[in-house]
């Protein structure tokens, strides 16, 4: 084997605690390497002492025989690392040939030459994005391809990515791992960090797994299936509690308690086209649709982040009663809480703690302003101390900060932040997304958890065994609307997704 | 003056009491083809009204009174001079008959012949509804106090509001009003908390409590409802005669075109809701795919639809029976239930259909 990158022994604590501890790592030249782990095992920290964000505190690195020592990104960037992390890493407001060419300037340039040369340089890779156009105009996957274009321009020969497809639609997916496929042919190794088992197991050539900051197994990846990659992830087999709720299974569909939540008629522009449905107490309502199929954009309108159509828009009824939300807040008092499928961007403050986050929820959840005299500091860690050890959210302590977790962590707190505003109608937005299995299954039992004491739950997820696994109810969307309900009972992959194309 | 203000904000934007929006049929409402598959027990015009007496149907077929017999043949029991209205029975075997246009008639009992002709010192020209609390009193729902039954149409196309509830003392034939101001009670069910009745043109079922008070228990219903039973489980069951649709309520909120088209047109073809579609070529039809390829597709937007709704004891839908647009089964007025089978009245099929027990233990 060609080996390019290798580990020997890398360790890293931080203010005592290991984050990971003796890790043997070689990464061939040209291969493509995923690393698989729970939330907490140790990737990141051990992707980012390759890309020389930290340093670690024993072990070494040798990059093509030599010993590396990074003390910041750009010397792994000169070594030939660079690092696509999970939230990009550009410059909203530049062209995209601004980013690319960023830190690589020279002392004088022309825009139009650098427009010119970054879009030739974008061609040569084959990627369909405008040289001229602004960052903060591009879709997730053009900004990775833009990421790509600037680690590649900096003649990286191995680039690292962290949950590249987190936020990618599936078409986006695969344009990606083409991309990832052309970057090998070149002989460029990839390091990819993933959630998304098949993904690992489709696209990779080995692969890496660890657990509470070990390495626990490294090989090929066809010596791996599913299963045995689950187990050697959790230390234990979750066939049966992972998406397997139902499956062979015989599980009570919850039967609707009563009519909350009635969308009529609702239209937003050309995204939310005249839809209409029900939420009932009690039940799991899962919300299935293609990209585009407005779901995301409909449980907004309800819960006051975006307004439904001034004109003819529809009506909802909370109660049987009509409500038109302006502002959040307002949902909020009444019970409606939407947890986002964005959570870096939307879901939490990332320079905040644990304990501030939940707080906020809390403070946010208030009808009287007046409560936040009464909301004390005290108050807010005695909050923080009760979410965290109800959703098991595992940190040093809640003075931690959101940065400092992993995504599965951060997801329970946000989970935890809006479950402090004490619901009626609770939305998950892709409430697993970028989230390990571990984490899954927790997410999972606590939705269940909430449906059982009679709260009303959506669930809109874009993965079809997550919404046959937890939904009582399935509600399909095309083209922003709702065209199909079935029960759990009734549907199956094949009948949603037919509801969901034709 | 703000409050006219707002009114008019709302006319402009399209909101509110303003907005065309209607429900769907989802969850316990979901539709489905049971009352299509139904088993067929008679057929009879103008079907309407169904009650048991001791262990008989009896409902009426326009004008006829009808009893249906052992081998499930119905047989004309008494006839009136105008259709049959409503029609209840009570434990002594008192049956009241209300005539569309002629009051009630009680037969039977210990007040037999007693006739009801006014309420309150007006004509009773419209008893949608009818049910005897005890062997001497009887309460009746008036659905519109001008006009009689047959002009329902119209009394919903101009919005009428002239509904009431009245309790008759049946031992001197005095009244007293419940409730007034009703949007077309078509439905009346005495329980425990107090009279539960349907309206109409509300879409909602209501609570009526012995001071007078309403309250609503079920409201935003996706069609117009008529007659409330109670069943045999402890819950009810509630006939709807006909889907709420956004064409009919934009009309509704046309003031002018309103007017001229009930001024101008036969009623059989205004933009309104009907026990019965495609009974003609002149009937308006709508701009969505009624047929493709010769086929008429059930999510059919139509002037009628079968719906019979099971209730639990709070009101909440548990469990729905539907004839959908490519169904023949439409315009449920009555339903009635018989052990653990419900009777159902398609008025506008003119058909008797029993829903079988495995039915209604399915969708419940």
């Amino acid at each position: 084997m060609d080996v390019i990158l290798e580990l020997k022994q890398a360790t890293k604590h931080f203010r005592g605690v290991y984050a990971i501890r003796g890790i043997d790592l070689q990464l061939a030249r040209g291969e493509v390497h995923a690393v698989l782990g729970e939330n907490g095992a140790g990737k990141s920290t051990l992707m980012k002492a390759l890309a020389g964000v930290h340093e670690l505190s024993d072990g070494e690195i040798h990059m093509e025989g030599k010993q590396v020592h990074f003390h910041s990104p750009s010397d792994a960037l000169e070594a030939g690392i660079a690092m696509v992390f999970q939230e990009t890493n550009l410059v909203p407001s530049m062209t995209v040939a601004q980013n690319i060419f960023l830190g690589d300037e020279k002392f004088l340039n022309r825009l139009r030459g650098l427009h010119i040369d970054a879009q030739q340089y974008l061609l040569s890779m084959n990627f369909d994005v405008e040289a001229t156009a602004l960052v903060n105009t591009l879709g997730a996957a053009q900004r990775q391809m833009v990421e790509v274009a600037r680690a590649t321009h900096h003649n990286a020969k191995v680039i690292i990515f962290d949950e590249p497809t987190a936020t990618l639609t599936p078409e986006e997916k695969s344009y990606f791992f083409g991309l990832v496929r052309r970057l090998k042919e070149k002989g460029i190794s990839i390091l990819f960090i993933t959630h998304a088992l098949e993904e690992a197991l489709q696209y990779s050539d080995r692969l890496t797994i660890m657990r509470d900051g070990s390495l626990v197994e490294s090989g090929d990846t066809k010596d791996f299936d599913r299963d045995s990659i689950v187990r050697a992830m959790v230390g234990r087999s979750l066939e049966n509690e992972l998406y397997g709720s139902r499956k062979g299974i015989e599980v009570p569909v919850r039967k609707p308690g009563k009519k909350l939540l009635s969308v009529e008629n609702v239209t937003k522009g050309k995204i939310v086209r005249n839809t209409s449905f029900s939420i009932y107490d009690g039940q799991i309502t899962g919300m299935f649709g293609l990209v585009g199929a407005g779901r995301t954009e409909t449980m907004q309108i309800v819960s006051g982040a975006i307004k439904r159509d001034f004109l003819n828009g529809g009506e909802i009824r909370l109660d049987g009663k009509p409500v038109r939300y302006r502002v959040p807040r307002k949902a909020v008092n009444d019970g409606i809480v939407y947890i986002t499928e964005d959570r870096k961007m939307d879901g939490f403050f990332e320079t905040m703690s644990i304990a501030e986050n939940i707080w906020m929820g809390d403070l946010a959840g208030g009808s009287n302003p007046a409560s936040i005299v009464t909301m004390t500091k005290a108050k807010a860690k005695e909050l923080a101390a009760h979410w965290t050890k109800k959703l098991s959210i595992r940190a040093i302590n809640s003075s931690a900060k959101m940065l400092e977790l992993s995504g599965g962590n951060q997801q329970k707190v946000v989970i935890a932040k809006s479950l402090v505003q004490k619901p009626r109608l609770v939305v998950f937005d892709e409430p697993t997304r970028g989230v390990d299995v571990g984490s899954i299954v927790e997410i999972h039992d606590l939705i269940n958890e909430l449906a059982d004491a009679g709260i009303a739950v959506v669930l809109i997820s874009s993965y079809l065994p997550e919404v046959l696994a937890l939904s009582d109810r399935i509600l399909v969307a095309r083209q922003g609307q709702v065209v199909e309900e079935m029960t759990a009972h009734d549907a199956t992959e094949e009948r949603i997704m037919y509801a969901a194309v034709h | 003056m703000i409050r006219a203000l707002l009114d008019r904000t709302d006319k402009f934007l399209g909101r509110g009491k303003y907005s065309i929006a209607v429900p769907v049929m989802d969850g316990p409402l979901h539709p489905n083809h049971k009352l299509d598959h139904a088993a067929h027990l008679f057929d009879a015009k103008d079907i309407d009204n169904l009650t048991l007496i001791g262990t008989d149907i009896w409902c009426s077929s326009g004008a006829a009174l009808l009893r249906v017999s052992a081998d499930g043949t119905p047989e004309v029991a008494d006839t009136f001079d105008a259709p049959i209205t409503c029609l209840a029975a009570s434990g002594d075997g008192a049956t009241a008959i209300g005539v569309d246009g002629g009051g009630i008639y009680i037969r039977g009992g210990a007040h037999n012949g007693r006739h009801i002709e006014k309420l309150g010192g007006n004509a009773l020209k419209c008893a949608t509804a009818v049910a005897f609390e005890d062997d001497h009193s009887l309460v009746i729902t008036v659905g519109a106090r001008d006009r009689v039954h047959a002009e329902w149409k119209r009394d919903l196309m101009t919005q009428g509001r002239t509904g009431e509830v009245w309790r008759v003392d049946l031992t001197n034939g005095t009244g007293k009003m419940l409730a007034g101001g009703l949007g077309y009670p078509y439905g009346i069910c005495p329980t425990p908390n107090g009279l539960a009745v349907s309206e109409a043109w509300a879409h909602r079922i209501i609570l009526i409590d012995e001071s007078g008070q309403i309250t609503p228990v079920l409201e935003d219903l996706p069609g117009y409802p008529a007659r409330l039973v109670p069943d045999t489980a402890g819950g009810y069951v509630l006939a709807v005669f006909a889907p709420r649709n956004q064409l009919v309520e934009f009309v509704l909120r046309e003031p002018e075109f309103l007017h001229a088209m009930t001024t101008q047109v036969p009623s059989d073809h205004w933009i309104a809701p009907k026990l019965m579609w495609g009974q003609g070529f002149k009937e308006p039809m709508q701009g969505a795919a009624l047929k493709t390829m010769g086929i008429i597709k059930p999510w059919a937007p139509t002037w009628s639809y079968g719906l019979v709704v099971s209730l639990d004891d709070g009101f909440a839908p548990v469990a729905s029976y539907h004839s959908r647009a490519d169904g023949n089964r439409h315009g449920v007025t009555s339903v009635c239930a018989q052990g653990d089978k419900i009777l159902v009245a398609s008025k506008g099929a003119g058909v008797c259909v029993a829903l079988s027990p495995n039915a209604v233990a399915e969708a419940n």
